[in-house]
């Protein structure tokens, strides 16, 4: 225990050393939510408008969920740089155990994003609305762990990929695949909508479906707005995907750098 | 009392090639134990299968009577490591880094700020503090790397070529400082390249080529197990012909001649008071141009080449 706060003192230092590249993210975040507000308002049909009022009520807190995963993912940045220049033997050599340090790793990864995320998500409730404490408690759960999943992720492709542009390659394609057939930027119905038009195909529909990004992003909509209605599963869909991520990146971090 | 690191058969793969080579070692406590060899010897690779970096492909080694294989976290309280790269993110200052690392490996907080204080400034490096490692140069970084075991003082201190890129003053001043680290009970395992680095500091030194050791003993009984223990250098002015060589190669008392550089022979003799005049009697007779005549006790290199047949600088452009 002791030295799992020792590796998130380590990690959030390293993360306080890169604030303009995080104020370079935060402000990139935002400009999206204002182009996209203004873009999509336009393009969005009517049903559509009517369903969610308006695109920037919609979208912060898809925002919120598109901040957390930017920077849940920069402790794979880390771990992947750590390894290329083999400074990982230094932690492989330290007294505290492997599964001490990969759950430390994660850990801090994740609640580097919870650091980060924290205002965009004030800003959410400033700007949309305030939960209600019971709820604010499940969104901070469900964040928390989606987080950690992230985090996880990030450290698992960071640990079996060579070289930085490979990871900045795969991140490219998680972020796309994960984003895409998410409701982070355009709303479930119209995913299901155009799967039953048969203009998306019906897997990908699947997947937003059980995508925890969408689900995190819908958990606060639905508290904040009202739609989409809150279900259990939401919350079950992005813990199981978490602890999935979680333990598979933490029992691959310890495998990959170990392995020489 | 039993040897505190005692190293089986400890062998390293990687792929077809044999990086270590069953290596069968032991370090007792309290000494300082050079492991002397050239670049790819397998020194680090030694070290970072004794410090569970990594895992040995056959073989094993027992540090404090812990397997690395079955209690890698035991092996792990024991230990403090100075690599040879300096392990560290260009991000960061010294002063996080050697902090950080005293206060992972337990130091309570005020032995920790003052011992972080003492070494950093023994070692000219308290004015650097929070500059990024970035700034550092090699040297500085490399001081870094040794600083973390110095305030650690681990039972057993591991220093992959503690000095290399440090300059003669700052060299002296580390050799003391581990010398120092021993007498207050931490035994220490030297890897290093620098001939007079492992004789000056080491208890016993252990000679690697090519994954294999080749003999461990203290400096001066392995200098004294020579044959033919004195040395005379002598320098031609061109090469010199092989009836020269068939010439010295007749007096009894000459082991061996080696060629060291183009025109340098290399004799591995004894009684040298009694054989250089004759020799240089010889030589003048033969009209041999001399340029300069050295007489020398053994070296640790001779006792390297003794084994190997390659002087060590030899071996390391073979190996690097
Ligand atoms: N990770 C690795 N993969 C492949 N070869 C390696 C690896 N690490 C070391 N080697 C090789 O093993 C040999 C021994 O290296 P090393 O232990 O670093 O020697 P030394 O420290 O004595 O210079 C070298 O030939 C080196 O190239
Ligand atoms: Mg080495």
């Amino acid at each position: 225990m002791r030295q799992i706060i020792n590796l998130l003192e380590h990690d959030f230092r390293n993360f306080f050393r890169y604030k303009w590249w995080l104020a370079g993210l935060i402000s990139m975040n935002l400009a999206d939510l204002f182009i996209m507000a203004i873009v999509y308002n336009r393009m969005l049909t009517p049903e559509i408008t009517q369903q969610i009022k308006s695109y920037f009520n919609f979208f912060a807190p898809g925002l919120t969920v598109t901040g957390l995963f930017a920077s849940a993912f920069m402790i794979g940045r880390e771990v992947n740089m750590e390894r290329r220049r083999e400074i990982h033997q230094y932690m492989l050599s330290l007294p505290m155990s492997r599964w001490e340090l990969a759950i430390g790793r994660v850990l801090s990864g994740g609640l580097r994003g919870m650091v980060y995320m924290s205002p965009l998500l004030a800003t959410c409730f400033i700007l949309v609305g305030f939960p209600s404490p019971a709820q604010f408690s499940i969104i901070l759960l469900v964040l928390f762990f989606l987080a950690m999943g992230i985090s996880g992720l990030s450290i698992a492709i960071a640990v079996s990929t060579s070289s930085l542009d490979k990871f900045i390659t795969a991140r490219g394609l998680v972020y796309y695949l994960l984003f895409f057939c998410s409701s982070v930027f355009y709303p479930f119905s119209l995913i299901q909508q155009l799967g039953q038009e048969g203009r998306f195909p019906m897997a990908l529909v699947t997947f937003a479906r059980i995508n925890p990004l969408s689900n995190a992003s819908d958990i606060i909509r639905s508290f904040l707005l009202g739609n989409p209605p809150f279900s259990l599963d939401m919350v079950v869909s992005v813990l199981v995907f978490s602890a999935l991520f979680t333990f598979s990146a933490a029992f691959a971090y310890i495998k990959l750098i170990e392995r020489a | 009392m039993p040897p505190i690191i005692r190293m089986e058969n400890l062998t390293k793969k990687f792929g077809n090639f044999i990086a270590v080579d069953h290596l069968n070692l032991e370090v007792e406590e309290g000494e300082i134990l050079g492991l002397l060899g050239p670049n790819g010897a397998g020194k680090t690779t030694t070290i970072l299968m004794i410090a569970t970096v990594i895992r040995p492909t056959e073989g094993t080694a027992y540090v404090g009577g812990y397997d690395v294989r079955k209690n890698p976290d035991k092996v792990r309280e024991l230990l403090g490591v100075a690599f040879q790269e300096p392990k560290m993110l260009w991000v960061s200052t010294p002063w996080d880094i050697v902090n950080w690392h005293a206060k992972v490996c337990g130091l309570p907080t005020e032995e920790r700020k003052r011992r972080v204080k003492e070494i950093m400034e023994a070692l000219d490096m308290w004015n650097f503090r929070h500059r990024s490692v970035h700034a550092l140069s090699g040297g500085m970084r490399k001081r870094v790397e040794i600083a973390k075991v110095l305030i650690q003082r681990p039972k057993i201190a591991i220093v992959d070529e503690p000095t290399s890129q440090i300059d003669i003053v700052g060299k002296h001043k580390i050799w003391r400082m581990l010398r120092e680290l021993c007498n207050q009970g931490t035994t220490i395992i030297l890897a290093t390249n620098e001939l007079y680095e492992a004789d000056v500091l080491s208890d016993r030194v252990a000679i690697m080529h090519r994954g294999k050791l080749l003999v461990c003993d203290t400096p001066k009984k392995l200098k004294d197990s020579i044959v033919g223990g004195d040395v005379v250098e002598i320098q031609f002015e061109t090469d010199p012909s092989p009836k020269m060589v068939e010439a010295l190669n007749q007096f009894k008392e000459v082991v061996k001649i080696m060629k060291t550089k183009s025109s340098t022979l290399r004799l591995y003799l004894n009684k040298v008071e009694e054989i250089v005049p004759k020799i240089m009697g010889m030589l003048m007779k033969e009209g041999a141009s001399v340029s300069s005549i050295h007489m020398s006790e053994p070296s640790l290199d001779d006792v390297f080449a003794h084994y190997t047949g390659l002087t060590l600088e030899e071996a390391q452009k073979e190996g690097g």
